[in-house]
């Protein structure tokens, strides 16, 4: 079996022999489901009107949470065991390490995202819903999922404290959220926050446009996000 | 089979191993024995492709462990220290992913896993979590996992630390089983567990190699020293520092003022010298009061604690 599957196999097992998987994907149904039916000002059933937009909304809010909490473990845990050494110096690249782990964290996300398909279903079978913007909407929060737990990974390769990791994973995420509103105006540092936030690239995927730009620069943050992870993991020069 | 040349560790400004060489030949057992701190897990993480080497090359079968490290890797069976193990996991279910990872073929594994089920008496707690088991099993276990795919080098980092007596010689046994067919690395900071188990002795001391050789060779390199405890009434400690310090042939290892007023002291006398006299005269002469003069000869023990002491200084 190759290495990557083989360190996939394990932290799923980790994941499921645990309650953590539940947790997460309960709790991240739950609070959304909840916020989406029946929060705010215009709570879905309020309105009236068949749109899964507020879904992914608030399902980005919470994910933000969630996320850090899937991936702190990763490589914080391993370091705080010592397993870390003996897997290093096994016959498998930091590539192989990171991907692996990180994989298994994207299957945990897909089952998240397949636990809310009951949703669109549900307003489809009831109202017009747009099955583009579903579409679309689904692709954009796959890869907003991937990035956060990306980021995550990479705060876990930097600590043996699993609460700093979250910590950290939780502040790094928000702040490339959030960065679009952090300048008002649309100076040069305006424009460079807005095409550097997250929520900014985020938003087009709900008006059912699937930008290669948007697709691009959520591909970029991961890749550079498990860069780092690997790089961070021992800073080895080995080849 | 293993060589390292002019090996440094630097960890900021501080050189955890020093300008080491040594190699250990096939089929050898090499005791690495050195006081906490002496480098020796630092030199085993950087032969385990763990860490790499500030200065200097290492090469294991001839390969440069940077640049062919993988092949490195697929060699060297490795147990770190303190036997790190994912607790969450059973013992077959942990060997089976280590398989995984090594990328043991599925029609050579259920033999590789007999092997070491066998070798390291695991039978009866195969089907147990890691979390339920003693610190003997764990140790079996990380044994287990490093020979799983029957490397031709072993390096283990502290095997037998934490164990009860009959653990220890139980892990012993093994070890010394599992040389005859492998090459060896252990290290330890018990001398007698070198003397039972290695073929050859490295000591390390500060990052700096103190002395290597056989056992023999070490014990005959000490031939014609002799050690003396001196209990000594009515002296003050930097007289006898002085006084002793300054004598020919004496090493002064040991020395410190007792509750009761006395002055435990504690020399090496080299060049087969007979002190006993010299010094009952020098008591006399002081005005000292010899409690206690206790000459013994040097064992291998004594020879690891003169070369891993500081000396007092004179």
């Amino acid at each position: 079996m190759n290495a990557v599957l083989a360190i996939y196999k394990k932290e799923m097992k980790t994941y499921f022999n645990s309650p953590i998987a539940f947790i997460v994907i309960g709790s991240f149904l739950v609070i959304t489901s909840w916020l989406f039916f029946d929060f705010g000002d215009y709570p879905f059933f309020a309105i009236g009107v068949a749109d899964i937009r507020g879904l992914f909304d608030y399902g980005s809010i919470v994910l933000l949470f969630i996320a850090p909490a899937v991936s702190m473990r990763l490589i914080a845990e391993e370091k705080h065991h010592d397993t870390l050494e003996l897997l290093v110096t096994m016959p498998v690249t930091d590539f192989q390490i990171i991907f692996g782990k990180y994989l298994s964290t994207l299957v945990v996300f897909a089952l998240i995202l397949a636990g809310t398909l009951v949703t669109p279903f549900t307003i489809g079978f009831i109202g017009d819903l747009d099955g583009g913007i579903v579409l679309s909407s689904y692709i954009g929060f796959f890869l907003l999922g991937a990035t956060y737990l990306a980021m995550g990974l990479a705060t876990s390769a930097f600590t043996k404290n699993q609460i700093i990791a979250y910590i950290m994973g939780l502040i790094i995420i928000s702040i490339f959220f959030l960065m679009n509103g952090m300048v008002s105006g649309s100076g040069f540092m305006g424009t460079l926050l807005e095409n550097l936030s997250i929520r900014f690239h985020y938003q087009n995927f709900f008006r059912g446009i699937v930008d290669s730009r948007d697709v691009l620069y959520f591909l970029s943050l991961i890749t550079v996000s498990l860069a780092i992870s690997a790089a961070a993991l021992s800073s080895r020069k080995y080849r | 089979m293993i060589e390292l040349r002019g090996v440094t560790k630097s960890y900021g400004s501080i050189d955890a191993v020093k300008d080491v060489s040594f190699s250990v030949s096939e089929g050898e057992i090499l005791g690495f024995l050195g006081p906490n701190g002496a480098g020796k897990t630092t030199t085993m993480k950087m032969i385990t492709c763990y860490m790499p080497p500030t200065k200097g090359e290492i090469f294991v079968d001839g390969m440069n462990v940077l640049e062919q490290s993988m092949d490195v890797r697929r060699k060297i069976g490795y147990l770190p220290e303190q036997t790190p193990l994912y607790e969450d996991m059973g013992v077959l279910e942990y060997l089976d992913f280590v398989a995984d990872v090594r990328q043991i073929a599925k029609e050579k594994r259920s033999a590789a896993m007999e092997r070491v089920i066998h070798e390291c008496g695991l039978e009866k707690v195969i089907q147990r979590d890691i979390n339920e088991l003693s610190k003997g099993f764990r140790q079996r276990v990380g044994l287990a996992q490093a020979i799983l795919h029957d490397p031709e080098i072993l390096i283990l980092d502290e095997p037998t630390t934490g164990l009860d007596p009959n653990q220890i010689i139980e892990i012993r046994n093994l070890i010394r089983k599992l040389g005859e067919k492998k090459t060896v690395i252990f290290s330890t900071h018990i001398m007698q567990e070198v003397q039972a188990t290695s073929d050859r002795v490295l000591i390390i001391n500060r990052g700096e190699i103190a002395a290597q050789g056989t056992p023999d060779e070490l014990q005959a390199s000490v031939e014609g020293q002799q050690n003396i405890q001196l209990v000594i009434k009515n002296a003050a400690k930097p007289d006898v520092e002085s006084i002793l310090g300054g004598m020919d042939d004496v090493t002064l290892h040991k020395l410190h003022a007792t509750r009761n007023g006395n002055t435990e002291a504690e020399i090496t006398v080299s060049g087969g010298r007979d002190l006993r006299e010299e010094l009952f005269d020098l008591a006399v002469r002081n005005d000292w009061k010899l409690l206690q003069l206790t000459p013994s000869r040097l064992s291998l023990e004594d020879v690891f604690i003169q070369l891993t002491n500081e000396e007092v200084p004179k």
